[in-house]
């Protein structure tokens, strides 16, 4: 972190930077953090990106920053930013590169005493039956048409072709479509890009993870939920592939052209933005309205190539319904008060998921009584978290909370001196079969190289904005 | 030629060059090495490739971009560049490579766009560098 940063401790939890006109900040920045996560946190340049996201024309409240947050590019990784939809900017590098990256939870009528005695094969299906796209294209083959179907109908046209099951869609935030979905404002090579990945899981941090569930910590909301102590459970974690990243490209460099027009400078080109309301700003928001609904598709694919191993090993009486699918990667229009107002905003979440609490009408009606599910993975050899939204991220986080547990090492310092194969053996010896495409990916995503998620999620739960409902771990994990 | 830099998420690169045509060249192997295995790659075919920007910076996040996009969309893996051409608002190329296929390419990092995220072109001890991050 840079010197010269002023930080004053607002509560156990929070944070705050002042605003610093001199750095051309038109707000605060908020950060949620424990001491031990702040240590960290200011070891990269995370907080100064915070900084710069502050000065966006438009920003209403703070910039926000949440305890997982990390160094990204532009907007640091863990931010929440909403603009003024009326006068204020969208920024593509805001939402990220991975359009709807997000996760879905998966539960099955298994155990994990039922799953551990076949798990090697489960792995092993599973790892055949989903691709990860790395080297070649998947399963689902469309063309140019019915790729502009799914950028319309998002997780709907899976289910409609036969990808999934009537209930599947209406449990995907949004209901696994955005609205305002704009195919003519996504280029042909965005498009290009797309139509070979579609069902795959790519590779970085992304994973498809069993697990079981290890804690209950709220009875009424796992109830809700349909999740049980001992439990095997499936967390998908995937974007929207190649489309999704051309989307971003094509329009990061749109903004850079345009931004002299709106006499519009910024600290950093990645940030680049344009007025809401301007021609621009709408076809972005069409493109990423429709790569987002790609994404919900590719994760809808991808639920439904599990279902097809999990039958395969263990016979048609095992059943896979999905809890929920959240993006952690998106711009969206949502209302809220601020300084006593109410105003429409674009909330911009970058690495970071939407938190609605009970009686949200945007929250499954099967939910509603208890809020809507968050899930928050951890790393492959730790745990992850169901969380369910709570009334404090509506009145402090614009309904947003964390969405991971937050890179520590870089990829080349977790790597150094370790071994694929040991590596393996040891996460296989502690119960976690692992398999992956690439060696790296298994290096480079080892526990050490993330922060602890427990840590993330008492800081997210003692602030008021998610509360815990239960601790998963994982059993066996597919990386790109 | 190059050597790669850390990055608490992704990744990135400094690359060499002894001119900045070299340079540009050797950006667009670097990244594709992050991408694939460079060796296994055969320059059987050859390709024109071609760049726009406002300014060297803006042209090497371009230029970088069409080559992925080449090596993601078009699916051709690429290993040796020759620049013909650069200006600080255009560049034109001819790569060589071949068609991707998985039997043969092993693949590494799936590279998901090129940033802005510290990019630097600048003056080095002999000729020229530059510093790009990659979104993984």
């Amino acid at each position: 972190m840079p010197a010269g940063i002023h930080i004053e401790a607002i509560d156990a939890f929070r944070y705050r930077i002042p605003r610093d006109a001199g750095r051309g900040m038109r707000t605060d920045v908020v950060v949620y953090a424990s001491e031990a996560l702040m240590a960290q946190i200011r070891k990269d340049l995370s907080l100064e990106q915070a900084m710069n996201v502050a000065t966006l024309p438009g920003i209403a409240g703070s910039s926000l920053a949440m305890p997982d947050i990390h160094q990204g590019y532009g907007f640091p990784i863990g931010g929440v930013a909403a603009m003024d939809a009326a006068d204020g900017v969208v920024s593509p590098g805001g939402v990220g590169f991975d359009i709807n990256c997000g996760v879905r939870l998966v539960r099955t009528t298994l155990s994990a005493d039922e799953v551990r005695p076949k798990l090697r094969e489960l792995v092993d299906q599973v790892f055949r039956d989903v691709p990860c796209g790395a080297g070649g294209a998947g399963f689902i083959k469309i063309g140019p048409k019915e790729l502009d179907r799914v950028l319309a109908d998002g997780a709907g046209w899976m289910v409609k072709n036969g990808y999934g099951e009537e209930r599947d869609a209406g449990f995907a935030e949004a209901g696994g479509a955005l609205e305002g979905a704009d195919a003519g404002a996504v280029s042909s090579r965005a498009k290009e890009r797309g139509i070979p990945q579609l069902g795959t899981l790519g590779s970085g941090n992304h994973f498809l993870e069993v697990q079981y569930v290890e804690e209950i910590h709220d009875e009424a909301a796992a109830r809700a939920f349909g999740i049980v102590k001992g439990q095997v459970v499936v967390l998908i974690h995937s974007g929207s592939r190649g489309l999704g990243h051309q989307v971003c490209t094509d329009y990061v460099a749109e903004m850079n052209k345009v931004m002299p027009k709106y006499n519009i400078t910024l600290p950093d080109r990645q940030l680049a933005c344009c007025p809401i309301r301007a021609p621009e700003g709408q076809a972005y928001l069409g493109a990423m309205c429709a790569a987002a609904n790609f994404a919900w598709a590719n994760r809808q694919a991808i639920m439904h190539f599990l279902r097809g191993a999990f039958r395969r090993i263990f016979g048609e009486s095992a059943h896979l319904d999905l809890i929920y699918d959240v993006c952690h990667n998106i711009a969206k229009r949502e209302r809220y008060e601020v300084g006593g107002k109410k105003r429409d905003l674009l909330v911009h979440r970058k690495g970071a998921t939407r938190a609605f609490p009970a009686g949200h009408r945007e929250v499954p009606a099967d939910y509603r009584h208890v809020g809507q599910p968050v899930f928050v993975p951890g790393s492959m050899g730790t745990a992850s978290w169901v969380l369910v939204g709570a009334e404090g991220a509506m009145r402090e986080t614009f309904g947003s909370v964390c969405h991971g547990a937050g890179r520590l090492m870089s990829r080349t310092a977790v790597r150094k001196g370790k071994d694929a194969r040991q590596e393996t053996k040891k996460l296989e010896d502690a119960g976690i079969l692992v398999r992956s495409e690439t060696r790296d990916g298994i290096l480079e995503e080892l526990p050490e190289a993330y922060k602890n998620v427990d840590e993330v999620i008492e800081v997210v739960h003692n602030a008021g904005l998610a509360r815990k409902v239960s601790r998963l771990r994982p059993m066996g994990v597919i990386k790109g | 030629m190059f050597e790669i830099l850390e990055h608490p998420a992704d990744i990135g690169f400094r690359a060499f060059g002894g001119t900045l045509p070299e340079l540009f060249a050797n950006a667009a192997k670097a990244m594709l090495s992050i991408a694939c295995e460079l060796d296994d790659v055969a320059p059987k075919a050859e390709f024109a490739i071609s760049a726009t920007g406002a300014d060297y910076e803006s042209l090497l996040v371009n230029w970088l971009s069409e080559v992925l996009y080449w090596f993601d969309g078009m699916r051709i893996a690429l290993r040796e560049f020759q620049v013909t051409h650069l200006e600080p608002d255009s560049i034109r190329a001819t790569a060589s490579g071949e068609r991707r296929d998985a039997e043969h390419h092993r693949s590494k990092l799936i590279v998901k766009a090129v940033t802005w995220h510290q990019l630097k072109i600048a003056r080095a001890e002999s000729g020229w560098m530059a510093e790009v991050y990659l979104d993984i």
